[in-house]
């Protein structure tokens, strides 16, 4: 029975979603536009989330999280279509596919790299759909222990963790990146007392930064002015005749699907990393656990399956933390989450009570959108790869205008515009010097619940942080972002390095003196 | 970017952010913090300075760690280094930044708010897709500088007051300078390419590109999602014209 009850719920909103047509057209239409979003380098999934969230604002939740959920499927999935024709991953999450997908294609294996990246990417997002009807619900029940403090913490180790793993160069850039977004969050009037904090003078920031638009400012404008800047231009894509599903390939590796899904899913899962993080480690993985590690990057099929597999699972392991804390998995997340906000619903442990069916319809949608990516990807593959002959500099300025004319539609503000492109010009310096831009979105998006929850808290409190080591969530959130903060100086490495040092010579002391005796 | 330069670019944003850091406290000192606001009493924890403290304190930290480890990488000695020597600015890339910026500001600040919105957005990509398609660095500069002294005239034509007295005379006059604008543009554009076949074709994608983006968008955001567009001018009113008569008709 308590297995029952869930799964009827989730067979009856599949049954509701494709009893409708129109659910149906938004669903195949969005996936296609995802792909096309995903294929076209210098397009990514967020900006393609966040210019259809502008477009589904006037529709109920239901259609509109159709839309965005298969156009967020459609371009993970669609960015494997560069990587393997073109040798330019559409996306940073295809990019890991690019290394045995051209090799494949100039084997003239297009067709079938094509076929399994499709495959495997269904496979994938149905295995993260699993997790997310699976695990949402129980994290969301144990969330709702959360008190003040928690939430405060939570937005704190969402801003730490995903500036540790987001960034390429130093790990405190993250931070840094993820503090300016709890910066912009502040601007405005403060949700307790209403007082303008940050807003010169401008009635237009007493509501605070418009979450959307700042969005497609710091996701848009910076791959605007990249890809012109740097003449990023698509090569002549690789031929092919026809894309099969090669079933025998995908059972051979069926393993390694596996291992790949639970990879992607676990990387989802922890805030602001993306499918790109996912991919790479999924790669790694599978090279390190081969037979054949030699073979990777020369046209290796375990190397393709693997990355496409991680990358989609990453979507509904992206979403959990989504759905049961208010918390983005991922910068698509993040997009998603601003939508659900536009549309009025507050993810987090309260939403399987507001909503109680809506984690069932996501993972609902989810399985739809994986049937619907995999059966597009096999019949318009060839139809869709026709959008890479589009030049660069004729699409990306198309773009802007869809950035401008997104934003704007939103509030029917100007202001939003003027507020776009500081951000969007902020947001590619800040890339430029190698900081990750997803903590700066969370925190954005997280600033406001950090801010109010930590002076509730402190009221409840009357004022004393000790809460925050007598509470065992909240202990447990500080020993972790203690440790993600310790474990970046160079201190605490050489201590580790020290320790490990003198472990492994005790070792090895003890096998030579163990050897000496044998003889 | 490079390592050196990486750190050197650390170097000047992290004495930014210790500045800017520096003016969130100052401007937290303003906030209220234990004296009355709105007929509340204020204690210091429920205080709206309470939060922005937090984030200037942390800022301040990782600012003041970033100049730290850019002076240690020899961030600080390369930044005086290069204040001295006389670089090169006028590169490919920075002349392509400001085009972008150029088309970027002029659509969002000058033309939108303005300028009727199909002109403006047709305006923005005849611009920006042919001074980039062209991928030619010397007709990327004279259509820039062409473009750029077109954005001047107009913003003279608004800081004036001018744009109102014209349009006094007739409500879309500055509709219509936009437009020869556009014209203009395209003739400058076709007098510097018509020698070469492959820029002429070019020239025409961006054309039709140009009409057809706003062409689709305006109706489909106007009639389908019944958003008013920023500003209706000239062309925005024939469309409505045409659209009810349409309307009447079937």
């Amino acid at each position: 029975m308590f297995i029952f009850g869930p799964l009827f719920i989730f067979f009856q909103q599949i049954f509701i979603l494709i009893t409708n047509p129109i659910n149906i057209l938004i669903l195949f239409g969005a996936v296609l536009l995802g792909i096309i979003f995903g294929a076209m380098p210098g397009l990514t999934a967020t900006l393609g989330i966040a210019l259809l969230a502008t477009l589904t604002y006037g529709m109920d939740i239901g259609t509109s999280m159709v839309a965005l959920l298969a156009m967020y499927v459609g371009a993970i999935y669609g960015g494997s279509y560069g990587s393997i024709l073109i040798n330019i991953p559409g996306t940073a999450a295809a990019a890991a596919t690019a290394l045995d997908g051209y090799p494949l294609a100039c084997q003239g294996k297009a067709g079938k790299a094509l076929g399994l990246t499709t495959t495997a990417s269904a496979i994938g997002t149905f295995i993260g759909m699993l997790f997310l009807i699976t695990i949402t619900p129980f994290i969301s029940a144990f969330a709702l222990k959360f008190t003040s403090f928690e939430f405060f913490l939570l937005a704190f180790f969402g801003i730490i963790i995903s500036g540790t793993l987001g960034s390429t160069d130093l790990a405190y850039k993250g931070w840094i990146a993820g503090f300016l977004g709890l910066f912009l969050a502040s601007v405005g009037r403060d949700q307790l007392q209403f007082y303008p904090r940050f807003t010169f003078g401008l009635d237009e920031l007493d509501g605070g930064l418009e979450v959307v638009p700042v969005l497609i400012g710091a996701f848009g404008i910076p791959q605007i002015i990249q890809v012109l800047k740097d003449k990023v231009t698509c090569g002549e894509a690789k031929r092919f005749q026809r894309i099969l599903p090669e079933f025998t390939e995908i059972i051979h590796h069926f393993p390694l699907i596996i291992r790949s899904a639970l990879i992607g899913v676990g990387i989802g899962a922890i805030p602001g990393i993306g499918e790109d993080i996912a991919a790479w480690t999924a790669y790694a993985a599978a090279k390190n656990s081969s037979k054949h590690p030699e073979r990777f990057g020369k046209g290796e099929i375990a190397g393709v399956i693997s990355a496409e597999t991680a990358n989609n699972a990453c979507i509904g392991g992206a979403i959990i933390p989504l759905l049961s804390l208010g918390i983005p998995g991922s910068p698509p997340a993040a997009m998603l989450l601003g939508a659900l906000m536009l549309h009025g619903i507050q993810p987090g442990p309260m939403l399987n009570f507001d909503h109680p069916l809506f984690i069932f319809q996501c993972g609902a949608i989810l399985l739809l959108a994986s049937f619907a990516m995999w059966i597009t990807g096999m019949l318009l593959c060839k139809q869709v790869i026709k959008v890479l002959r589009i030049p660069t500099p004729v699409f990306m300025p198309i773009v802007a205008v869809l950035c401008v004319i997104g934003s704007y539609s939103l509030g029917l503000e100007i202001f939003n515009l003027y507020l776009m492109v500081p951000v969007g010009i902020l947001a590619y310096f800040l890339t430029e010097m190698e900081y990750p831009i997803a903590p700066l979105v969370i925190g954005v998006i997280l600033g406001p619940m950090a801010d109010a929850n930590l002076r509730r808290a402190l009221m409840v409190s009357k004022g004393s942080f000790l809460p925050i080591i007598t509470r065992p969530v909240s202990l447990i959130l500080v020993l972790v972002i203690i440790l993600t903060v310790v474990n970046q100086t160079k201190w605490y490495k050489n201590l580790i390095r020290r320790i490990s040092e003198k472990l492994f010579s005790k070792k090895k002391t003890k096998e030579i003196s163990s050897n000496t005796f044998k003889k | 970017m490079k390592k050196r330069e990486l750190r050197r670019a650390d170097f000047i944003t992290s004495v930014l952010l210790l500045a800017f850091s520096a003016w969130i406290l100052i401007e937290t000192f303003k906030m209220p913090a234990k004296d009355t606001y709105g007929g509340v009493q204020n204690v210091w924890y429920v205080s709206p300075a309470l939060f922005p403290l937090i984030i200037s304190i942390f800022i301040i930290i990782l600012g003041t760690v970033l100049l730290v480890h850019s002076i240690q990488s020899d961030g600080a000695s390369y930044f005086f280094s290069s204040i001295l020597k006389r670089t090169k600015f006028a590169s490919e890339k920075n002349i392509r930044f400001l085009s972008i910026l150029l088309a970027l500001f002029s659509f969002i600040y000058l033309n939108i708010p303005r300028i009727d919105f199909f002109i403006s957005t047709a305006l923005f990509l005849i611009f920006f897709i042919s001074a980039f398609y062209f991928d030619e660095i010397n007709l990327l500069k004279k259509l820039t500088l062409f473009y750029f002294i077109g954005s001047l005239i107009f913003i003279i034509l608004f800081a004036f007051g001018i744009s109102k007295i014209l349009n006094s005379y007739y409500k879309y006059f500055i509709d219509i300078l936009a437009l020869v604008f556009y014209i203009s543009y395209v003739i400058y554009n076709w007098i510097k390419v018509k020698n070469n076949h492959i820029y002429k074709k070019r020239l025409i994608v961006s054309l039709m590109a140009s009409l057809a983006v706003p062409l689709i968008l305006c109706p489909i955001f106007r009639y389908s999602f019944l958003i008013p567009l920023p500003k209706e001018g000239l062309i925005i009113q024939m469309m409505h014209n045409i659209y009810y008569f349409l309307k009447r008709v079937i």
